[in-house]
């Protein structure tokens, strides 16, 4: 049976509304500290404002500032898996892949616990694990996650190097 | 008369070379003195900084009494706020936060707006922008320092670095020609003489500031001829040898300013910060003027007890200023109306002292006690102020209790009194919070936390729940839905059998896991150690961080091994983070007095147990809590999340406590350092100091929750046969269960399961899991 203009207009206005609503609840791309700080409680809030100003002092190449926010971020909320998942990024950063690979674990962990590993996150996850194996000479684990991170978020992991603002 | 001459002469030539010798003799003291370290400065230790976020109760974390602490002055007005101040307003705090001054982690000086909503911080803007900020951070507390013999505390100046007004401050009233004289100043101490002469004693001193330096730098403060020589002609070499800034600097930071407590406060850097709470840069005139006016006697015209004293003499100070030319007219009338504000006395809280002792332990050999005391370190430590101030009360407190409670506790002498400990770490990080390693410090410093190994009775018993439900080669020993044998057990062992008993002197046939834990059955659970190995269960022991020696006896399972609390704190920490083995820390960094970081800490992890097992574990105690021999925890109306272990020994020689919540982990013993019978159990003993502790602490509401990993399936079971619970069954809980470990029968029925019977629904149930947490 033929629609009329109608339909089509009320689908044609339909299907991005729908795409904007399941973008706004399960975003787009891979996830961004900036996004979060608004979400959880008043600690977990605290502690993710604190993260994202670590991440901006590493961008700006203040590792020690930055380190000593994360620190802060998880005495505030001891369970926040992206306080990890930032220090990951950091001690990869400063040379010390085995230090991140410990970071990840508890990342992963708590963001398994918390119901918090989606889609959006999993790239970060296999893109920082793939390159720290990668870095400690574990090139068989470390170039398989590597690619899948590449694959499922091209834009950030194309380059295979997950930067400060990226997460930021 | 040519041989008087002669005698004379000789004379004058040996009294001349005894003369000179003794001059060399001073002058070699002096170059000493000014060419190597000049002053002793004993290293501070300081706490973790407090973190202002939006959401904090501020009554609950004691902002107010933290700012006084950490010197911060209350101001009247909010037009022009100098840092180091805050006006507190029922709905808006204003808080003008201090510099921290550190190599890697600087803050800047913030002048910052924390508006309340019902008491909680609703938000925090930068004033003058009104940028909103996510968080704050306040200076950390000074917990202490490694005092050397003389007990002298002081913050080096430098002479570049203090205001122009205080040197001038200084010169008006001690020696107003420094600048000038070689020295002595001759017609100083004209005037003193004539001032002394008619007053018909000493009223007055002749001293520059170079003779106080050589007097307090060499000699004694006798008041006789022969020191008033010596301070005379080391002054001149001083003077001599040395610029005039240098000899300046030298005084400023030597001069004797006050006291706090049993501590020597010397030097103007360090008067700053306990008069003023500040640094000697951002004195004010008055300020300044202040300091220099209680020189000449500290404690006689202590601003704290002769407050309107030490204000006469200010402003006489003042008035010298302005005579001399040193301050103008208009400012002059400022600094005079200007109030006398002074920080609150804070003396170093003595509640850290046991964990300044086990820091000094701990810290690497470089840093020995010599170094400690005199090199002007700062150790930044993990400590969290608040939580090491309630954890001292709840300890103090308690045992005074169980002692009321228990007359025959009481002991005369206090080196033998009841005793306690209480530490507490943050799991997942092992950052150590709070320590108390005794009653009282002064009375014993043997630290019973990290020191003393008892035993540990029920305490140690969840590792060898650990170890019968991991997964090892033939799969766990037992899942949440075993139940275990309580009868009577004899196990021989080569000093004869061994045949435990349970607390309340019954046996229980089977029982439940979760009710063998729930009541800390000894029958059931030696049982279970004694099946599964001893040396399996001391695995688990030494993976979770145990290090003292655990003998390989059937005992074992029921606590008899000395462990220290800080080990017990370190294994549950392992339970509490998931199975990953925290290193305990202590310090975060430790900077020089040049400001160089010479140490950094870094977190360190270690999965040491699966995080499923873990998980099992937690829920376990969980049940304790909620139902069991920890059930006491709940009675003041404490809400949240909570797992925790009771233990107490044979005759009740020594009571345990452990207990975690998802962010701290806190370990509480008690008993005698001669073991002797206590006469209660830990529920009665032990228990209420963790609650008090975790109360004060959390307000009564515990954040966030134990969750379940994806990895632990959460099923229906039968409680009467653990077989799992389909549609019929009569009785039914939910459980939790490992990967492959489900109940392999069926209520009702008692049948197999089908091979599609499980429950769980795999990863449907997991779809749907993660949707109701995220949606």
């Amino acid at each position: 049976m033929a629609r009329g203009p109608g339909a089509l207009l009320a689908l044609a206005l339909l299907l991005p509304a729908l795409g904007l609503g399941c973008a706004s609840v399960f975003g787009t791309g891979p996830v961004r500290v900036s996004e979060l700080t608004d979400d959880g409680d008043a600690p977990r809030r605290a502690s993710m404002r604190l993260v994202e100003r670590g991440l901006a002092a590493d961008a700006a190449f203040q590792p020690s500032f930055a380190l000593s926010r994360y620190e802060r971020a998880i005495q505030v909320d001891p369970t926040n898996p992206f306080a990890y998942l930032a220090l990951a990024r950091h001690s990869l950063d400063g040379g010390e892949p085995e230090r991140a690979l410990e970071y990840l674990d508890q990342a992963e962990m708590f963001l398994q616990s918390q119901g918090q590993d989606s889609p959006r996150v999993e790239p970060h996850l296999d893109g920082l694990r793939g390159s720290a194996l990668l870095a400690a000479g574990r090139s068989t684990e470390g170039v398989p996650l590597l690619d899948r991170a590449r694959r499922a978020a091209p834009s950030v992991w194309g380059d295979g190097y997950l930067s400060a603002d990226e997460l930021r | 008369m040519r041989s008087l001459a002669g005698a004379v002469a000789i004379a004058a030539f040996v009294g001349g070379f005894a003369i000179a010798g003794w001059v060399i003799d001073l002058d070699r003291k002096v170059t000493a003195r000014f060419e190597g370290r000049q002053f002793s400065v004993p290293s501070r230790v300081f706490s973790a900084p407090s973190i202002l976020y939006p959401g904090l109760d501020v009554e609950l974390v004691d902002l107010r009494g933290t700012l006084e602490r950490l010197g911060y002055r209350q101001a009247g007005s909010t037009r022009k706020l100098p840092a180091g101040q805050y006006v507190w307003r029922p709905d808006r705090i204003r808080i003008h936060l201090r510099a921290f001054e550190h190599p890697s982690r600087p803050e800047p000086s913030r002048d910052v707006v924390l508006r309340l909503d019902r008491g909680a911080v609703d938000e925090i803007r930068l004033l003058p922008s009104g940028r909103e900020l996510g968080a704050v951070l306040l200076e950390p507390e000074q917990l202490g320092a490694y005092y050397g013999r003389d007990h002298e505390q002081r913050e080096l100046v430098e002479v570049d670095g203090v205001p122009r007004h205080l040197l001038d401050a200084v010169f008006a009233v001690e020696d107003q020609r420094f600048e000038t004289h070689p020295g002595i100043d001759i017609k100083r101490i004209g005037g003193a003489m004539w001032a002394n002469l008619r007053a018909g004693s000493i009223r007055q001193g002749g001293s520059t500031l170079t003779q106080q330096l050589a007097k307090n730098f060499f000699l004694t403060p006798e008041r006789t001829l022969r020191r008033k020589a010596q301070e005379a002609v080391m002054a001149l070499l001083i003077e001599l040898r040395y610029e005039k800034p240098e000899i300046l600097q030298a005084y400023l930071n030597e001069i004797y300013l006050g006291q706090r407590g049993s501590t020597a406060i010397h030097g103007v850097g360090e008067a700053a910060h306990l008069y003023f709470g500040k640094r000697g840069h951002d004195l004010t005139v008055a300020e300044s003027a202040l300091l220099a006016a209680i020189i000449q006697s500290p404690n006689g015209i202590s601003p704290y007890r002769e407050p309107e004293r030490a204000t006469r003499r200010r402003n006489l100070v003042l008035h010298l200023m302005h005579e001399q030319d040193r301050i103008d007219e208009r400012t002059l009338r400022e600094a005079v109306a200007e109030p006398l504000r002074l920080a609150a006395v804070t003396p170093d809280p003595g509640d850290a002292r046991y964990f300044l002792e086990l820091l000094r332990r701990q810290l690497p050999e470089a840093y020995d006690k010599d170094v400690l005391v005199s090199q002007g370190l700062r150790i930044y430590s993990t400590l969290d102020r608040r939580a090491q101030r309630i954890a001292a009360t709840a300890l103090r407190n308690g045992l005074a209790e169980l002692e009321r409670n228990f007359p025959a506790l009481q002991r005369d002498d206090p080196l033998h009194a009841l005793q306690g400990c209480l530490v507490a770490l943050r799991p997942q990080t092992g950052e150590l919070l709070a320590l108390v390693g005794g009653r009282d410090y002064g009375v014993s410093q043997f630290d019973r936390c990290t020191q003393a190994r008892r035993p540990t009775g029920s305490v140690f018993k969840p590792f060898v729940y650990i170890a019968a439900l991991e997964p090892s080669g033939s799969g766990p020993a037992i899942t949440l839905a075993s139940f275990l044998d309580d009868s009577p057990l004899e196990i021989q062992t080569p000093s004869g059998p061994w045949t435990p008993e349970n607390y309340d002197h019954k046996f229980h046939d089977s029982v439940p896991v979760r009710e063998a834990i729930e009541r800390s059955m000894n029958v059931a659970t030696a049982r279970l150690a004694w099946e599964i190995g001893i040396r399996r269960v001391i695995g688990v022991a030494r993976r979770l961080g145990i290090t003292s020696p655990l003998p390989p006896v059937p005992s074992l399972a029921l606590g008899t091994a000395e462990i220290s609390p800080l080990e017990v704190a370190r294994a549950y920490a392992t339970i509490a983070s998931g199975g990953v083995r925290p290193v305990v820390q202590t310090i975060e960094d430790l900077v020089d007095a040049e400001g160089r970081t010479l140490e950094r800490r870094r977190l360190r992890f270690e999965r040491v147990l699966d995080v499923g097992t873990a998980y099992l574990v937690t829920s376990l105690l969980e049940g304790v809590a909620d139902r069991g021999t920890a059930r006491g925890v709940r009675r003041n109306g404490l809400r949240g999340p909570v797992a925790a272990k009771t233990g107490t020994t044979d005759a009740e020689r020594d009571l345990w406590f452990v207990g975690y919540t998802p962010e701290l982990v806190a370990v509480v013993w008690i008993g005698f350092d001669e073991p002797a019978s206590i006469g209660v159990p830990s529920s009665v003993g032990a228990l209420p100091i963790w609650r008090r502790f975790v109360q004060d602490l959390t307000g009564g509401e515990i954040r966030g929750a134990f969750l379940r990993p994806p990895v632990v399936q959460e099923v229906e079971i039968d409680p009467t046969s653990g077989a799992l619970a389909l549609a019929g069954c009569p009785e039914r809980r939910r459980e939790f269960f490992l990967p492959g470990t489900l109940p392999d029968v069926v209520c009702p029925g008692g049948g197999p399961v089908e091979p599609d019977g499980d429950p769980s629904n795999g990863t449907q149930q997991e779809f749907f899991d993660w949707v109701r947490r995220n949606l």
